[in-house]
């Protein structure tokens, strides 16, 4: 078992409120109680490993992945809900309480995020944390400061692990 | 008043006497109304284009993503702001990122104007008040001046007053920054679109004043082609770095060098915008640069550290604040030459250039603060000729030994804290690991993605220079750096808008890709390649500017050409233009001004909303900013977005804390109406953002060829910029766009080759009625298409109005 947990040290702060890091257990809970859950992914999700575990995930909850940045090749012959979409775009759609999905089904409930570069995502997520009410989760290998929760700073291997863990769990 | 003109005059019964009239205050101006030239809004207030701003900030709606959950500006405070609560002052957290990125705007127009100040007085007292502007075959020499101010230069005496209303509006911008000012977001948003056009202004002045002093080419295509590289530097003779983007100092370096024989003695190289103004000087009636760029703001701690340049001279703008520190470690004498970086060196203006040089080769003194133009000149080339010996002889560098290097890649623990603390979390732990196994490759591949910020350095717990460590792996990859960037031409001309104009209108040229900024690439330089030779390979124009054009000069196709050699300079579809330094950047909104006014034969003085309407929806130009990381960076291009040009930032560019983003699916946004009769007509949803961010350079291909899609677009301009949109996102991300069919007018707006299989997806998938018989398309698109109408933003354009 990873502990998740531990290392959340935060290399450029963004202030006073933090993410709860978070296990692969609490979290794989956390996924399978929510409604309408969003994975959005970006390009490292092209990595092998993280690609097979993010099909995984979305094969095993059914939920609809927002492939952001050219992450949707990773998805073309899988069988599971993914469509692209910029994520700048994504992140002022989340914001519009008239937004009625990727799906056109309505809003989502839980934005989980994995495979992104970590600056770019954790701005995102300071938008989100700000502007509203959703609740965010970071299951990547950096610890994201503004995420409502995440994982902490993990080594590659260590991560895979907690993927694995997760989708045991859910 | 109105006898009184500006030049010399002699009283008859005065002897000797003569009386000279510098200028008048508003004649110019008053020189245009009687022309009965002007528009509605010369010199526009802060609240002077407000409505415009609106209608913009209307469809692309303000997207904030803070960097800091809290406010720091005043003595209430610190006041937590998270999830948008008020702090003390009653300020939100929206309303505070809207003022903290017009503080970035403002800073950056700032610098810019700054700097076309100095250069401005400078040249002024060098060159005469009356010195005539000469920017090349044009009617209109200065399109962004015009049509913000309304002056119309002819002189660079006359760009005082234009700088005057720059500064006098910077002021009042600045003052808004103030605790208990401003208290909407949405007006801080008009202000920093305000202070993005006025940058425009600036950076135009600046730039026109040294093309028409300093013999920089003229809207010339064919401007020379400079070296670029650390390869490139001669490292055997004395090496002379000039870092920054004033190149007012070492023009008289150059200068001194030439009258004394000294150009082939010493290497003279840059890094930033002042190393292309110096591949520009005197360049306007060809020739050769005899300058080398070493690179942009990424090679600055990377080419001092390898101990190469002798001495360095430091003017203003994106130069690093430790130089003197880490040159001073490698005896390397520092010379400031202007007030904006002075390093806290003693001021030897006054001092005798022989006990300056004294001073400094005995290491009395680290460097000097030097402000007598003609000093630095005979300085810095005696000087270099002074201390390279020295430093030679000792083989000063701050790259290790083999043996240190061995030793320092065996001390790393890999706690993987460099990592973490690295910008963009480079893989620095592995590349250890395989350089200590002998294997230099990973280190050669971080190299050119590496910015050289040394954050990495400052948090290693076993005190590993990792920079030094990247460095000594590549030194071959290094030695290769030789490539070849086409020296900034100047504005684009006006018998190049008369042949290209129509193109770009009606959409067959499919747009012009305009690539700027500055280094801070999420990936490295091979991006910019890379999109650009897509683009022009499409037939694109693409223009280029400061850090972007140094880079993408530095690939080479499998002739050994770069895009440079292997692509024509001139304002044509399919070619690259490099239009100069950071300054330059405003001949790129003045080209889409230029078409309004030389093709669309609209007013363009003082008559900015208009124009900017124009360029909205008829012009279909799109910005990059790849590695944008400066204040001047977000003035930029939020100038470029007042004027309705789009702009995508790379992933970075998201720590600028907002965005401007449309909503297609909000079909209310997306209409204009026709100036023929005020009627409503819908138009496409693109471009679908004014400034946003992509990921990666696979993801900006497609973006691309739809931020170029406007509403006048000809059956043909369509089909050729859907055509490339499909296939882009085909290419790049394996999909068929989902929204193609939303930039569908009438069956030939749809790509030739695939008009059938294309008509088939809009019946079955959209519903969309065809009639198979003639292939034609009976219902289903939101829009008409109709070649006469005239799209415009604007009710007061219409003809009822």
């Amino acid at each position: 078992m990873v502990d998740t947990t531990k290392n959340i040290k935060v290399y450029t702060t963004y202030g006073t409120k933090s993410a709860k890091p978070v296990q692969p257990k609490i979290s794989a809970k956390l996924i399978s109680k929510a409604k309408r859950p969003l994975l959005v992914v970006s390009s490292a999700v092209l990595d092998e490993e993280i690609l097979k575990r993010a099909v995984s995930i979305a094969k095993k909850t059914g939920m609809q992945v927002a492939a952001t940045s050219t992450s949707i090749k990773g998805f073309l012959n899988e069988d599971v809900k993914a469509k692209y979409i910029n994520i700048h775009a994504l992140a002022t759609y989340l914001g519009d309480v008239d937004w009625t999905g990727l799906d056109g089904e309505g809003h989502y409930d839980l934005i989980i995020v994995l495979a992104h570069k970590k600056y770019y995502i954790n701005q995102v997520l300071s938008g989100l944390k700000n502007f509203t009410d959703l609740t965010t989760l970071s299951i990547d290998r950096h610890y994201l400061q503004n995420a409502s929760m995440s994982f902490g700073n993990l080594k590659p291997e260590a991560h895979l692990e907690a993927l694995d863990e997760l989708i045991e769990n859910l | 008043m109105s006898k009184i003109s500006t030049g010399s005059f002699s009283i008859e019964e005065l002897e000797n006497v003569q009386i000279t009239i510098g200028s008048i205050v508003g004649a110019i101006e008053k020189k245009v109304e009687d022309e009965g030239e002007m528009g509605p809004t010369p010199k526009p207030g802060i609240s002077g284009l407000r409505d415009w701003d609106y209608k913009l900030l209307n469809r692309y709606e303000p997207v904030y993503t803070p960097m800091c959950d809290q406010c720091c500006y005043c003595t209430f405070g610190t006041c937590d702001l998270t999830g948008n609560k008020e702090g003390a002052c009653g300020i939100d957290m929206k309303t505070h990122q809207a003022r903290e990125f017009l503080l970035r705007v403002i800073t950056g127009a700032a610098a810019h104007a700054g700097h076309g100040r100095h250069l401005l007085h400078h040249l002024i007292e060098t060159h005469g008040a009356d010195h005539p502007i000469d920017v090349g075959p044009t009617n209109i020499k200065a399109p962004v001046t015009q049509t913000v101010t309304g002056i119309k230069p002819e002189t660079i005496g006359d760009l005082e007053s234009v700088l005057d209303y720059v500064e006098e509006q910077l002021t009042q911008l600045l003052a808004t920054i103030h605790v208990g000012q401003e208290g909407a977001a949405i007006d801080f948003e008009s202000k920093a679109l305000h202070g993005g056009m006025l940058d425009h202004v600036g950076m135009e002045v600046s730039d026109i004043v040294q093309i028409s002093c300093l013999g920089m080419p003229k809207s010339d295509p064919n401007a020379p082609l400079a070296e670029i590289g650390m390869g490139t530097i001669d490292s055997k003779k004395p090496v002379l770095l000039c870092i920054g983007h004033n190149v007012a100092a070492v023009t008289y370096i150059m200068d001194y060098m030439d009258e004394h024989n000294l150009t082939d003695k010493i290497e003279l190289a840059g890094l930033c915008c002042t190393a292309i103004d110096m591949t520009r000087y005197n360049m306007d009636k060809g020739g050769t640069p005899t300058a080398k760029i070493v690179g942009s703001l990424a090679k600055e701690l990377k080419y001092i550290r390898s101990g190469i340049p002798d001495i360095i001279v430091v003017d203003e703008q994106c130069v690093r604040c430790d130089v003197l520190r880490e040159a001073q470690k490698l005896s390397m004498p520092v010379i400031c030459t202007n007030e904006k970086i002075m390093y806290g060196l003693p001021n030897r203006s006054n001092d005798n250039v022989d006990d300056i040089i004294e001073d400094m080769v005995s290491g009395k003194e680290p460097g000097a603060l030097l402000l007598d133009f003609e000093k630095i000149g005979e300085l810095a080339p005696r000087l270099v000729m002074e201390v390279a010996p020295i430093r030679k002889a000792k083989g000063i560098t701050a790259l290790p030994t083999d043996e240190e290097f061995k030793e320092l890649t065996n001390r790393c623990v890999h706690c993987l804290v460099c990592e973490m603390a690295c910008p963009m979390n480079l893989p620095i732990s592995d590349a250890m690991t395989a350089a200590a196994d002998g294997d230099l490759t990973p280190f050669e591949i971080l190299h050119d993605k590496c910015i050289a910020c040394g954050r990495c350095e400052q948090e290693c717990p076993k005190d590993i220079d990792i920079l030094n460590v990247i460095e000594k792996a590549s030194q071959k990859v290094i030695r290769e750096e030789k490539g070849l960037m086409r020296a900034g031409r100047g504005q684009v001309s006006d018998p190049e808008i008369r042949e290209e104009g129509v193109n770009l209108v009606l959409g067959t040229t499919p747009g012009i890709i305009a690539m700027v900024g500055c280094s801070n690439y999420s990936d490295g330089t091979k991006d910019l390649y890379d999109i650009a030779k897509e683009m022009l390979k499409r037939s694109y124009i693409v223009v280029v500017s400061g850090c972007t054009a140094m880079d993408l000069g530095m690939y080479k196709n499998e002739e050994g050409k770069t895009l440079y050699e292997e692509f024509s300079g001139s304002f044509l579809k399919g070619n690259l233009l490099n239009v100069g330094s950071c300054v330059s950047n405003s001949h790129i909104t003045a080209t889409t001004i230029k078409v309004a006014a030389i093709f669309a034969q609209r007013n363009v003085t003082g008559n900015f909303e208009e124009i900017a309407d124009y360029v909205t929806n008829r012009v279909g130009a799109v910005g990059i900013a790849w590695g944008a990381y400066s204040q001047k960076a977000s003035s930029i291009g939020t100038g470029c977005t007042r004027l309705g040009v789009p702009v995508i930032l790379g992933p970075h560019g998201s720590k600028y804390r907002r965005a401007l983003i449309g909503k297609p699916y909000d079909s209310d946004k997306w209409s204009v109406y026709d100036a023929r009769n005020g009627e409503k007509i819908a138009i496409p949803p693109a471009p679908d953002y004014l400034v946003t961010t992509v990921d990666n350079a696979e993801e900006i291909m497609p973006m691309l060829a739809k931020s170029c899609i406007r509403p006048t677009d000809n059956n043909m301009g369509r089909m050729i910029k859907l055509t490339h949109y499909i296939e882009l996102s085909k290419k790049y991300l394996g999909i068929m766009p989902d929204d193609w069919h939303t930039f569908v007018r009438t069956e030939t707006d749809l790509p030739l080759a695939k008009r059938e299989e294309l008509l088939k997806i809009l019946e079955t998938e959209h519903g969309w009625e065809i009639d198979w018989k003639k292939k034609k398309i009976l219902s289903g698109p939101t829009m008409k298409f109709d070649v006469s109408a005239q799209p415009t933003n604007l009710k007061r354009l219409c003809k009822e109005a």
